[in-house]
């Protein structure tokens, strides 16, 4: 018996011994910043010190943290090491702070996913009883101090719960978030959030007490893309969530290619894990909340891209051909005759017009819920019909103006909003033929 | 460690470095005990209550200015140096006083202001009577109100400029503080010699050391900020040169409101001052208990050079001025005023005009830690007259006279200060609910064991058993709890570890003491011993704002 306790005990302890000694000195905090060490020391130091100066500069008077969250790299290394818990005042003089910044180090065996990173500083937050929480990823050094301030602010002193960052971007950066996880989490949770994932966000002592007592932390989705699931319960629990404008966005950490399988993975089967978990926040919401931005918001660019449409129209035609006995179980007939006749079209002429790629996304989340193929797969076999969408996107806006896009934008999520009741439809009705 | 007794004035008297281990007590006869009923304390009356300071373990007495003076600056506005104002005796009274503190073993230190006189002091009077006047060269006189451009206003709130017009003279008058209250001029011999004659009269009698009023301020010169100048330096090593030669023992203090890397220049080759006010320290421990982290005070630490040895730092909670907040920076001085002065009546010029207990919100446990600290930083601590019995402060009366009022010594009608009708006493009383002296007076407080007095005695004689504390270095630990201040004091074959909580909850810290690996601590206040320092950090726990004190021997 003595022997099962122990084994429970050690399986829902989070935090290590040494850390609970780190927190145990550190003590009631103000503001609580979260880094996941990145596989090169000066990046994390880098990042302490940007973390370290945002409130030396603009909280002079909070009590304030940062935890190191790290784990050993593939050589076996500490990644962390030199930027280990060594508090401002060591350095001597630590510029306009009042309060000693302190420094935690929470150290894994290896490198933690971004679940278990945000779940030791939610616990971690709990235990210092932190108001403003952020979670960063200092993958570059472009790291600001005013960029963390800009994060913190909003909730340490507007009292927001959630806060997404918004960035600058050129007008074809950031498609998969524009063209789908926007639109689409905007009609499905009625919340104007732009940027649901991101490797930077703030949130609230609530909302992380609130984050912490559930009972999802082994669920892959996740382990993988904690954030968004962070941001639907804030609005779940009908707290305050805004955006910030943090400038460009940052460019991802060197040597980490972008696989947009994975990238699907993570975002996509996320939201629809979202869609599956908080059910009822979405049926019930209605109209959108259109979340307040600080920071002058300038979204878009117009620099030359680098994004070749002939091959992405390639990819999207062998896609479709190779994977179309799957799409074909996943779309409604309609859907997936107006897919292929796209396929069939000639260059220039394809448009995969708004309707078709909302009411096929709403068919892969139903489908999604319904688990009638393997859901990984399902939703690796979305990838063929974004590139479709990307190429469509890519032709219609070649000369589209900022504003013109930021139209274009508006009237999709439209027709996201105007679909749902075809959502509803399907994700109830095959639930009766199910049971 | 010391003797104890009567022993004890004749030790100190062979002593010359018997300031760094006093514990000094500042106040103003004016304030203290009134024994002939017209409301204004006097020497008689001070003397009276000799028997209480030594009780208290008090081992130099600081008086504020008592000599003739219009008193527009609470006396620092001299009209004649070598008197006492008719309000607070006779030189008789004084010399009665000055020896029955002696044979206490109690020291004097009195004020030497300077810098200034007043304007109704006879050399300014004679100075501004015509130009031609042998004193005229004793004061710094200008035709313009340009000179010395850019040098900055002390008292901001209530002077403009630091030039004032003379009409009688027609020539402007040279004035870093008060308008009334012109500087000599230090370029003059004539004006040295003249305050050397001035010490030798009060050293002659028996005085122990003098506190120099506004030091930096001495000597004027053009394109400089008029501050810190060298030829001051050389000035005061004069008078330390002459005091070293005819009264050796006795000691100059510095009133130098600046940063310790400044200051320690008025310590010079222990050629200068014996003891220098560290003014920075003293708000960054108001700050370190707000902010419950130990940051500010390391910090001042940090930036304090080391000072020859035979010198040694004042250090102070509270004064008769308001608590100055000139040595720190902008975003710390608006984090005391929005911490200790909400009430925007409690500020003055730079600083706060408020008592150490109402500053505490009468906590007893926070007035108890910052007495602590008091005691056990390295330097000699200087106690506030009513301080020990948590006297509140009363904002309303104007300038800093808040913090100026009676002693309240009991219960009775004006706390037991004055016989006087209550409307002629110089102060009216602090009569509140919370701090009135029906609720803190000293008779109350000495019939109780636990009163805040009897922990402040006990503390200042356990404080005087050790030299440790007077003499001793300091090397902080850094746990890594912020909120615990720990630090060693070791002299000779002494040391002590001071553990001190600074925060309002509970706190556990791990203590490095591996170096003294093999010591037990011994609690000093009780005496209890605790487990033997080893390899392995040392874990104690704290309650809210407690703190230790922790003999470490090799037993």
């Amino acid at each position: 018996m003595e022997t099962e306790i122990a084994g429970a005990l050690a399986e829902d302890t989070i935090l290590a011994d040494d850390l609970i000694r780190q927190l145990m000195s550190v003590g009631e905090v103000d503001l609580l910043v979260g880094i996941t060490s990145p596989s090169n020391a000066p990046a994390t130091s880098h990042a302490c010190r940007a973390i370290e100066q945002c409130f030396q500069q603009r909280f002079t008077r909070q009590r304030a943290a940062i935890v190191i969250v790290c784990g050993q790299d593939a050589a076996g290394g500490d990644a962390s090491a030199p930027a280990s818990a060594e508090p401002a005042e060591r350095d001597g003089h630590s510029g306009g702070a009042l309060r000693t910044v302190q420094r935690v180090t929470a150290d894994f065996p290896v490198p933690p996913s971004p679940g278990q990173a945000l779940r030791t500083l939610l616990t971690a937050a709990d235990l210092l009883r932190a108001k403003a929480c952020a979670m960063l990823a200092p993958g570059s050094s472009e790291l600001t101090p005013e960029r963390v301030a800009s994060l913190l602010q909003p909730v340490f002193h507007d009292k927001f719960d959630f806060v997404a960052p918004l960035y600058t971007r050129h007008k074809f950066q950031g498609l998969l978030a524009r063209t789908l996880l926007y639109p689409m989490s905007r009609a499905l949770f009625c919340s104007g959030i732009r940027e649901l994932y991101s490797d930077e966000w703030a949130f609230s002592g609530r909302l992380a007490a609130a984050c912490l007592a559930q009972d999802v932390w082994h669920e892959e989705s996740i382990q993988a893309r904690p954030e968004a699931w962070m941001a639907i319960t804030a609005i779940a629990r009908e707290l305050r969530l805004c955006q910030t404008f943090l400038g460009p966005k940052l460019p991802p950490p060197a040597g980490s290619a972008t696989d947009i399988v994975e990238v699907f993975r993570e975002t996509v089967g996320n939201l629809f894990w979202c869609m599956e978990s908080r059910r009822s926040t979405w049926a019930n919401c209605q109209g959108t909340d259109l979340a307040q931005t600080f920071g002058q918001a300038q979204e878009l660019t117009s620099e030359p891209s680098d994004l070749d449409p002939q091959r992405i129209r390639e990819m999207f035609r062998n896609g479709v051909a190779e994977l179309g006995s799957i799409l074909s179980s996943i779309l409604d007939p309609e859907t997936y005759a107006q897919i292929t006749s796209i396929v069939e079209c000639t260059e220039g002429s394809c448009r995969f017009r708004p309707e078709l790629w909302v009411r096929a996304l709403y068919d892969f989340a139903s489908s999604y819920h319904h688990s009638v193929i393997n859901r990984d797969h399902l939703v690796q076999a979305l990838v063929p019909l974004y590139r479709g969408m990307t190429y469509s996107y890519l032709m219609e806006h070649s000369q589209s103006t900022a504003e013109e896009m930021e139209a274009a934008n508006e009237s999709l999520c439209a027709e996201f909003a105007r679909q749902k009741p075809y959502l509803t439809e399907k994700w109830n009705a095959k639930l009766e033929v199910k049971s | 460690m010391f003797p104890n007794g009567g022993a004890q004035a004749l030790e100190l008297q062979k002593d010359n470095l018997w300031y760094k281990d006093a514990v000094i007590y500042q106040l103003h006869v004016r304030t203290f005990c009134d024994s002939n009923a017209d409301g204004v304390g006097d020497f008689p009356g001070l003397t009276q209550r000799l028997d209480y300071l030594q009780d208290l373990g008090i081992t130099a007495i600081w008086l504020l200015p008592f000599f003739p003076s219009p008193l527009r600056d609470d006396g620092y506005d001299i009209a004649d140096y070598t008197s006492v104002h008719s309000s607070y005796g006779t030189l008789g009274d004084f010399k009665a006083f000055l020896e029955a503190a002696h044979s206490r073993g109690m020291r004097i230190i009195i004020e030497m202001v300077l810098n200034h006189t007043s304007d109704q002091h006879p050399w300014f009077k004679e100075a501004r009577s015509s130009r031609d006047n042998p004193k005229r060269d004793w004061y710094v006189w200008s035709q313009t109100d340009l000179r010395y451009e850019g040098v900055g206003i002390i008292f901001v709130d209530t002077e403009t400029s630091n030039w004032a017009w003379d009409p009688v003279s027609k020539s402007y008058y040279w004035h870093r503080f008060f308008s009334h209250q012109p500087d000599l001029n230090f370029d003059n011999p004539e004006v040295i010699e003249a305050l050397w004659e001035i010490m030798k009269f009060w050293l002659e009698m028996g005085v122990d050391g003098f506190r120099f009023d506004a030091v930096p301020y001495l000597i004027e010169r053009e394109g400089t900020p008029c501050e810190n100048l060298p030829e001051t330096h050389a000035i005061i090593r004069e008078f330390r040169k002459r005091l070293d030669a005819a009264y050796p023992g006795r000691m100059l203090l510095a009133e130098a409101n600046n940063w310790p890397v400044n200051v320690r220049a008025y310590f010079g080759n222990g050629d200068e001052f014996h003891t220098a006010f560290h003014f920075p320290l003293m708000p960054r421990m108001f700050m370190a208990v707000r902010l419950e982290d130990r940051k500010p005070i390391i910090e001042i630490f940090q930036q304090t050079p080391e000072i020859p040895p035979t010198c040694q730092w004042c250090i102070f909670l509270r004064n008769h001025d308001e608590l100055t907040l000139e040595m720190v920076t902008d975003i710390e001085r608006d984090y005391m005023y929005d911490e200790y002065a909400t009430d925007k009546t409690m500020r003055i010029n730079r600083g706060i005009r408020r008592r150490l207990a109402p500053m505490m919100d009468n906590d007893r446990r926070r007035i108890e830690l910052l007495s602590g600290l008091l005691m056990s930083m390295p330097g000699t601590p200087i106690v506030y007259y009513g301080d020990e019995i948590g006297m509140g402060d009363n904002v309303y009366l104007g300038d800093r006279n808040g913090v100026r009022t009676p002693m309240q010594w009991d219960g009775d009608a004006n706390a037991g200060f004055s016989t006087a009708d209550p409307e002629r006493l110089y102060s009216p009383v602090i009569s509140n609910a919370v701090y009135g002296y029906q609720a803190i007076n000293v008779a109350a407080q000495t019939r109780t064991d636990h009163s805040l007095l009897r922990w402040t005695i006990a503390l200042i004689k356990l404080r005087n058993s050790f030299q440790v504390f007077g003499r001793g270095s300091i090397a902080f630990l850094k746990p890594a709890n912020h909120r615990v201040l720990a630090y060693i004091r070791e002299f000779e074959d002494e040391m002590v570890l001071v553990v001190n909580n600074l925060s309002s909850s509970a706190q556990a810290v791990e203590l490095d003491v591996r170096p003294f690996k093999g010591f037990v601590p011994i609690e000093m206040f009780g005496r209890n011993l605790f487990p033997r320092f080893g390899d392995v950090p040392y874990l104690l726990t704290l309650g809210p704002y407690q703190f230790y004190w922790f003999q470490l021997r090799r037993i």
